[in-house]
């Protein structure tokens, strides 16, 4: 994607975004909603063109029957077929692709085989989810798009569906999904893009991401009000907020940082350790933008 | 041309699957015939053999028409809702295809519509034509149908309103072309309104073949009026829903 917009009348859903993604990799697109992912994601599989800026995949315009023979999709709010059984829904993909893997292998993946013969939208939830992405896998894919996969799913799918996942990364292909949970994807992404209103906000490996927007809090009440000056100059400490006796740290590494408190015997009580939320960090990602 | 065929397979099976509409959109015509071929009409009465061809010939129409307006829009709207118009964009399955799967798959439809209501004509009524006259007849409401079918798709595009409005527009054609009752038995200001309709227009050639009389140029002409119509209004309303963030 090179400087893409994309606008709906007012509504700026995407802008000025430019994002290079290299074959193998796997990549997650992390935001609130609204953020622009599935837009993102729409211009990228050629749904929708840009307003500006231009769009590449596999080297070819996104749109092409050619690309759209070597890409999977799994998009949010679709329903499967109707009055279709999932064999047929499996056999019907199957007639678009030129290089169609066997129905068999694509039903045992998914897990699908004794549901073969059900008609595919009385599948369960989870069920019919996991028909999704066997659709979008038939036709053998290169590159993998899924937007919010799971979705509606339940805890067994889920843990299938990531199995099923990173089988597909090893074998060296790519993967680019969104999602509003980033621990969902942590183990499966090597590289994470954070989108928020439109715009990429940060876009580093997991590990990074989550030092950066998964931060914690830590809180306690200080005899000694006098010595929280030198707080500020922990290495591990990003922020202070002092209110009376009450502290509040931002710090990417709360370990280290209680250890110190206790090591050094401050005076100090109603210790409290808190995650940040995605939304907070969201907001905190979006502010330190907003100053540089 | 295999995502074509394997897309219009599905497309065939679904339709045969869908039972109540399916014999709704098959059955409406057959049981309206017989409902309404022993009416005794005084205007009618005295060619009765020939209203039983020409009465034969008005359902097979009215049957074409309802697939066409009534069943391909609803199935086009219910497509379009639950996603799969999109999803199929994303796979190598062209949009061409797409629409020409719809389009024979309705083709079928109206061939199974017409030789229905002909073998009831013929086997109830005994109503019996040289072998082309059939053929003719068949092949003009199988041109015929296109502005319908491209009203079809424009009725597609009203989301759950589609099947109240697809079945209104259907039965208010039908009605005021003249389908169910011979426009000369109609009150006399409805008379000049039934000539304007296109479902007339559709019925008149076919009538006149029946009755061994030349197509009126005008009958095609003005049906030709309204395929542009109609298919212009679809091409806008395409557009229109392109322009929308529907995703």
């Amino acid at each position: 994607m090179q400087a893409c917009s994309k606008h709906y009348g007012q509504h700026v859903a995407v802008s000025d975004v430019t994002l290079r993604i290299v074959r193998g990799q796997a990549v997650a697109l992390l935001g609130p909603n609204g953020a622009g992912k599935t837009t993102s994601l729409a211009l990228m599989m050629g749904l929708t063109s840009p307003s500006h800026g231009s769009v590449r995949l596999l080297g070819a315009l996104p749109a092409s029957p050619q690309i759209h023979a070597k890409i999977g999709v799994m998009l949010q709010n679709v329903s499967v077929p109707d009055r279709l059984t999932v064999l047929e829904s499996v056999n019907l993909f199957r007639g678009f692709y030129p290089h169609p893997l066997p129905a068999a292998e694509v039903l045992e993946m998914a897990g699908l085989e004794e549901d073969r013969r059900q008609m595919a939208s009385r599948l369960s939830g989870g069920k019919m989810r996991r028909l999704q992405f066997a659709l979008a896998m038939v036709g053998n894919p290169d590159v993998l798009f899924l937007d919010e996969p799971t979705v509606g799913m339940d805890v067994q799918s889920k843990r299938l569906f990531w199995e099923m996942l990173r089988q597909f990364v090893e074998d060296q292909r790519t993967l680019i999904l969104t999602t509003h949970d980033l621990h969902e994807v942590d183990q499966i992404a090597d590289r994470v893009v954070v989108l928020n209103r439109g715009r990429i906000v940060a876009d580093a490996s997991p590990e990074h991401i989550k030092m950066q927007i998964g931060g914690r809090q830590v809180s306690f009440v200080i005899q000694d009000a006098s010595r929280t000056v030198d707080l500020r100059h922990w290495p591990d400490v990003t922020e202070v907020q002092i209110a009376g006796r009450h502290v509040i740290l931002q710090t990417q590494n709360s370990d280290a940082v209680v250890k110190r408190l206790i090591q050094e015997d401050w005076p100090v009580s109603d210790l409290m350790i808190t995650g940040v939320g995605l939304e907070e960090a969201f907001v905190r990602l979006t502010a330190r933008e907003g100053e540089l | 041309m295999r995502a074509l065929w394997s897309q219009w397979k599905m497309d065939m099976l679904r339709t045969v699957r869908d039972r109540r509409v399916f014999l709704l959109t098959m059955g409406m015509p057959i049981a309206f015939y017989f409902i309404f071929i022993d009416e005794t009409n005084p205007h009618l009465s005295a060619s009765a053999p020939l209203w039983k061809g020409y009465f034969m010939v008005s359902m097979a129409a009215f049957g074409v028409v309802g697939s066409a307006v009534n069943t391909l829009g609803v199935r086009l709207a219910a497509e379009r809702k639950s996603g799969w118009v999109r999803w199929f964009k994303t796979t190598p399955l062209s949009p061409v295809a797409y629409a020409l799967s719809k389009i024979l798959t309705q083709l079928v439809l109206s061939l199974l519509i017409v030789a229905a209501i002909f073998a009831v004509a013929h086997f109830d009524q005994g109503v019996t034509l040289k072998g082309e006259k059939w053929a003719e007849i068949l092949g003009w409401l199988w041109i015929g149908s296109i502005p319908f079918a491209a009203l079809g798709v424009v009725i597609g595009f009203f989301g759950n309103a589609a099947q109240i409005l697809g079945t209104l527009v259907y039965l208010t054609l039908s009605f005021l072309g003249g389908l169910w009752t011979p426009i000369s038995t109609m009150p006399s200001p409805l008379q000049p309104v039934a000539r304007l309709m296109p479902t007339y227009r559709f019925a008149a050639p076919a009538w006149a073949i029946l009755e061994n009389k030349p197509v009126a140029i005008n009958d095609v002409l003005i049906l030709g009026v309204y395929a542009v119509l109609f298919i212009g209004l679809a091409a806008l309303a395409q557009k229109w829903q392109d322009a929308r963030p529907d995703l």
